[in-house]
């Protein structure tokens, strides 16, 4: 008898659990890369909006697993059933492979004509109405000008100047697969340098490293607290972020860059539509769109006057401009994008990340060692020419192993050296 | 033992064949449970990994390609070198601090001890997040050294393998050093006074005498410092180590996107790190239990040998545990500091307090908090029942296959949380959709930390008289009633501790929750991972760590207040010379 009510009582205890997350209310999920200062933001904003025109809560869950890739790859897990409405965040590369899977549905908010087709040649939102961009950046790099100062050394500008040796050891870099934003940057060396420079490139890059990270937040990380002053594949928001919040870091906006779109889209089966929709709709409004400034990105309606708002004590206005290089607007900004093969970035993704994994990450203790005994045999070479010594065959020895380093011939490179060594002996 | 047997022997023969019935009913519950929450998620891993990519075939192909290429033999070696380093850290800091708490009489000892044991309840990712803020290249340390004018450059005090190891070794300090009390307050005093009278020196007399005495206790902590390695995989990422098994593991599984070799390679990764664990662990089990035959650990006194230490021991006693002190509370206070203030880089302290990062976790972040204590409460409720049941019929019963259910449950102390989750995660979303609900997180949990709190349920068990109980029975009482009024109240000191011990270890549980969470399944230390990885101010992060340091800590103290001190909450009186 005492049996049977201890089982009805622990039954009765277990269903009142199971029961638990299953109260009725307003609901609406995202999944995606955006940082948790967006999401706060966007949450806040848009619940406001819901109880306001609606007269009753929404209850927003959000899920967030990592970088793009990894919010994509969560997305193919739920395999048409998602456990949320809204693929919130990551750029172009990211959305054609959602929609490409089936995974995500056109949906033309009540905004669509204030977000432009596109930027210098680059897509802003898809003209199938898939997904269109809410908060655009550029690729960056980040470094820390205080601990720069303290090593006597100037921020890098441009591409090639990273590969100055008075960087090397401190630079934080990302794994390609860990985040778009680096497979955007190895993507960069490719297509304008083309594959055998853009390899070279990133094996005299790799040499440079001090560390590799995790995700581009990592490298934020790193960058902000001084570890490594300089941050490579970095969201152009992350050092406006940062320095609002008094962090000594700038942003570099390097000579060749591409646009990340960062992007919205409804998913496919989403199981709160309506509310999905609604939000979209809410997202590209000018509301909405203040409130991710306010979470810390860029925005992306053609008719924003940043100055106006700064005029209206929209506080993150400023620093958007200062960011912007006093542009009034992100699409105002003046400079040259790399004429970006999107469909060829995406159709190489495991081709890259796995030459990169294999060709650079795997080979990095490797590259450095390579190239040191190349530099040093060059600066014997360049003594002995000082003091009249012939040196041409040893000269041409060291240009072969070059060449054979930036073609991945590390241990043949190193031969080259030995023999360049052995000619300059002679 | 004698339970069931002093049964048998009783007149009453047609009640002991009911009983031996109820026994085998409940073992075959036990296992129906740990069939469907242990094997079968974890059969499906070991099955994924012989999945050929991209097919439905199964093979042999993944392992070939693992072992094949010498980037993961090398990662396979690289995690095998950590644990030795981490192993020999371990003991070389924590042999002498059990020495110094365990033979010399000292004041404050009972304080050095419960900071030595402090690091089991924390976090290790969250003690890694304080050091990089201390030790890091512009870190308090660093900053200080320069300003002071002894070094001109930052020196590189964590970022790599031998920041890893220094906080892995910090971090399960506690298991060597209570590994090491055991065995040193458990030797015979007898034996080493007989070598002082045949005129062995202190020193001589410590490494011919006491040291090997000691060997089957230090091992049983040793073991566990040396499987930690290849569990934990967040500590070496923060750290910015990222080739070794467990890393790799993690990192191939999450982040692989298209490639579906790469999560094969995660998997196998996953699978080896198992075995390696589940090997060791059987290994190691089989050595104690055959030392302990030898009767090494036989005629024990409580407390064991104390020395008076002469005034120069004394003051390098006091020092050294101050030492490992200060490097234990570095951590709940360098969090404490971050989570008060904002942007603390590049200065050697905060310079900017602010209450925000509390504020923001309290307004905005509570379902964190409240996440963490439905998930973990939960999980507590059905680790109390099962757990009890197991150590019932583990210490109670010759019930079939209590044997095979022990072994089981054994295992998974040792069993990568990187693992569970991946099964679960596996073998739960089609088919047994369960991982779609939120059961699934509380059920993890109990898989992961019922083995804590069943070791301390059967130790109380073992320590209650069995007449009582039969005495019960012989006046006509049912099993039920028996236990509930007669067992359970003689039982609860010992459960309480496992109870706390259990729920401290389930707050902290990150590995398995990291791959199980969906949106608005958030616990503190996802919560807290989410934060550093795709957040842009520590602040947060670090108050989020500094709270949860907190309540362990409050639970702990709770625990040891009923528990009969930290050493007994800690450990568990199984641990101690048993």
């Amino acid at each position: 008898m005492k049996s049977g009510k201890m089982l009805a009582v622990t039954c009765l205890f277990l269903l009142t659990l199971l029961g638990v997350a299953g109260a009725a209310q307003q609901k609406l999920g995202w999944v995606g890369p955006i940082y948790v200062e967006l999401s706060e933001s966007l949450k806040k904003g848009f619940q406001d909006y819901y109880l306001r025109t609606y007269g009753e809560p929404i209850e927003i869950t959000f899920v967030r697993p990592g970088g793009w890739p990894v919010c994509v790859d969560r997305v193919r897990i739920w395999d048409g059933k998602p456990d949320a409405d809204v693929f919130l965040g990551a750029g172009a590369p990211a959305h054609s492979v959602l929609a490409s899977l089936g995974l995500t549905v056109p949906y033309v908010h009540a905004h669509w004509d204030m977000i432009p087709a596109e930027w210098h040649g680059m897509k802003a939102k898809d003209p199938e109405g898939y997904w269109s961009a809410f908060a655009p950046w550029l690729v960056s790099n980040m470094y820390n000008e205080l601990v720069l100062r303290m090593y006597n050394v100037p921020p890098p500008r441009t591409w090639d100047d990273l590969l100055n040796p008075i960087y090397r050891g401190h630079i934080a870099m990302c794994l390609t697969y860990a985040s778009g934003t680096m497979y955007e940057v190895v993507q960069i060396q490719l297509q304008t340098r083309g594959w055998r420079d853009g390899w070279a490139y990133l094996r005299y890059l790799a040499a440079q490293v001090g560390r590799w990270t995790t995700g581009s937040t990592d490298t934020t990380h790193n960058v902000t607290r001084g570890e490594y002053p300089i941050g490579i594949a970095q969201p152009q928001m992350n050092a406006m972020v940062a320095r609002r919040d008094g962090y000594p870091v700038g942003n570099l906006v390097p000579d060749v860059t591409v646009l990340v779109p960062e992007a919205a889209a409804l998913l496919a089966g989403a199981p709160n539509e309506r509310n999905a929709k609604i939000f979209l709709d809410w997202l590209y409004s000018m509301e909405g769109q203040k409130y991710v400034l306010q979470g810390g990105y860029f925005v992306a309606r053609t008719d924003i006057s940043l100055r106006q708002w700064q005029a209206e004590g929209v506080t993150m206005a400023s620093h958007a401009i200062a960011a912007l290089g006093g542009a009034d607007n992100f699409w105002a900004v003046d400079l040259d994008l790399l004429d970006y093969d999107l469909e060829l970035a995406t159709a190489q993704w495991d081709e890259v990340n796995n030459t990169f994994d294999r060709e650079i990450y795997r080979k990095w203790e490797e590259l450095k060692s390579t190239l040191s005994q190349i530099e040093a045999v060059e600066l014997q070479i360049a003594d002995a020419k000082a003091k009249g010594a012939d040196v041409a065959a040893a000269e041409a020895k060291a240009a072969e192993a070059r060449t054979l380093f930036e073609e991945g011939e590390l241990a043949t490179a190193r031969t080259a050296v030995t023999e360049a060594r052995a000619l300059l002996r002679r | 033992m004698g339970g069931a047997g002093g049964l048998l022997a009783h007149p009453h023969q047609h009640g002991i064949r009911s009983l031996i019935r109820v026994d085998n009913l409940l073992a075959a519950f036990a296992w129906v449970v740990v069939a469907f929450l242990i094997i079968y998620p974890l059969s499906f891993l070991v099955i994924d990994s012989f999945r050929v990519a991209g097919s439905d075939r199964f093979g042999l192909q993944n392992y070939r390609a693992f072992f094949s290429d010498a980037y993961y033999i090398g990662a396979f070696v690289k995690t095998f070198v950590l644990s030795g380093l981490v192993l020999l850290t371990t003991t070389v800091l924590g042999l002498p601090l059990a020495y110094i708490l365990a033979r010399y009489r000292l004041r404050g000892q009972t304080v050095f001890t419960a900071l030595t044991i402090l690091p089991i309840v924390l976090p290790a990712y969250a003690g890694a997040f304080a050091w990089v803020v201390f030790f890091g290249r512009f870190g308090t340390l660093n900053l200080l050294l320069m300003q002071w004018g002894i070094i001109s450059r930052p020196i590189n005090f964590i970022s790599g393998l031998h920041g890893v190891v220094f906080m892995q070794a910090i971090h399960l300090l506690p298991f060597m050093v209570l590994s090491l009390l055991a065995a040193f307050t458990s030797i015979d005093p007898d034996l080493e006074e007989a070598a002082e009278v045949e005129g062995a020196s202190g020193i001589r007399r410590f490494f011919t005498v006491t040291l090997p005495l000691c060997t089957p206790s230090y091992l049983a902590g040793a073991i566990l410092v040396f499987l930690w390695p290849f569990t934990d995989w967040l500590t070496p990422m923060i750290f910015g180590v990222i080739d070794l098994l467990p890393s790799i593991a993690y990192i191939n599984i999450a982040y692989h996107f298209t490639d579906v070799g790469r999560k094969y390679m995660g998997i196998v990764s996953v699978v080896l790190s198992s075995g390696v664990c589940v090997a060791a662990f059987l290994l190691l089990k089989a050595w104690v239990e055959r030392k302990r035959y030898t009767g090494l650990s036989k005629g024990t006194t409580l407390g064991g040998r104390t020395i008076r230490p002469n005034p120069l021991v004394r003051v390098v006693s006091y020092l050294y545990m101050l030492f490992i002190s200060a490097l234990v509370l570095l951590i709940p206070i360098v969090l404490g500091l971050s989570g008060f203030s904002r942007r603390w880089v590049l200065t050697p302290f905060p310079q900017h307090w602010t209450l925000d990062n509390f504020r923001t976790i309290f307004t905005g972040a509570t379902r964190l908090i409240s996440n963490s204590f439905l998930f973990s409460g939960v999980a507590l409720g059905i680790g109390v029942f099962f757990g009890l049941l197991m150590a019932y019929l583990i210490a109670r019963t010759k019930a079939l296959g209590r044997g095979g259910l022990e072994f089981v449950s054994t295992l998974m102390l040792v069993f990568p949380g990187v693992a569970v989750g991946v099964a679960y995660l596996t073998a739960f979303w089609h088919g047994i959709p369960l991982a779609t609900h939120w059961m699934i997180m509380p059920l993890a949990l109990f898989v992961r930390r019922m083995p804590y709190f069943q070791r301390m349920a059967h130790a109380a068990y073992q320590q209650l008289d069995p007449c009582l109980e039969e005495a019960a029975e012989v006046s006509g009482a049912s099993k039920l009633r028996t236990f509930l009024t007669i067992s359970l109240p003689l039982l609860l000191k010992g459960i309480f501790v496992g109870v706390i011990m259990f729920f401290i270890m389930a707050f902290q549980e990150i590995s398995t929750a990291i791959f199980l969470y969906r949106g608005g399944w958030e616990t503190l230390p996802v919560g807290l991972y989410l934060n550093w990885h795709r957040g842009m101010e520590f602040g947060f992060a670090a108050a989020l760590s500094f709270m949860m340091v907190v309540i362990v800590f409050v639970m702990l103290m709770i625990a040891a207040k009923i528990g009969g001190g930290v050493l007994n909450v800690a450990w568990g009186s199984s641990g101690r010379g048993k």
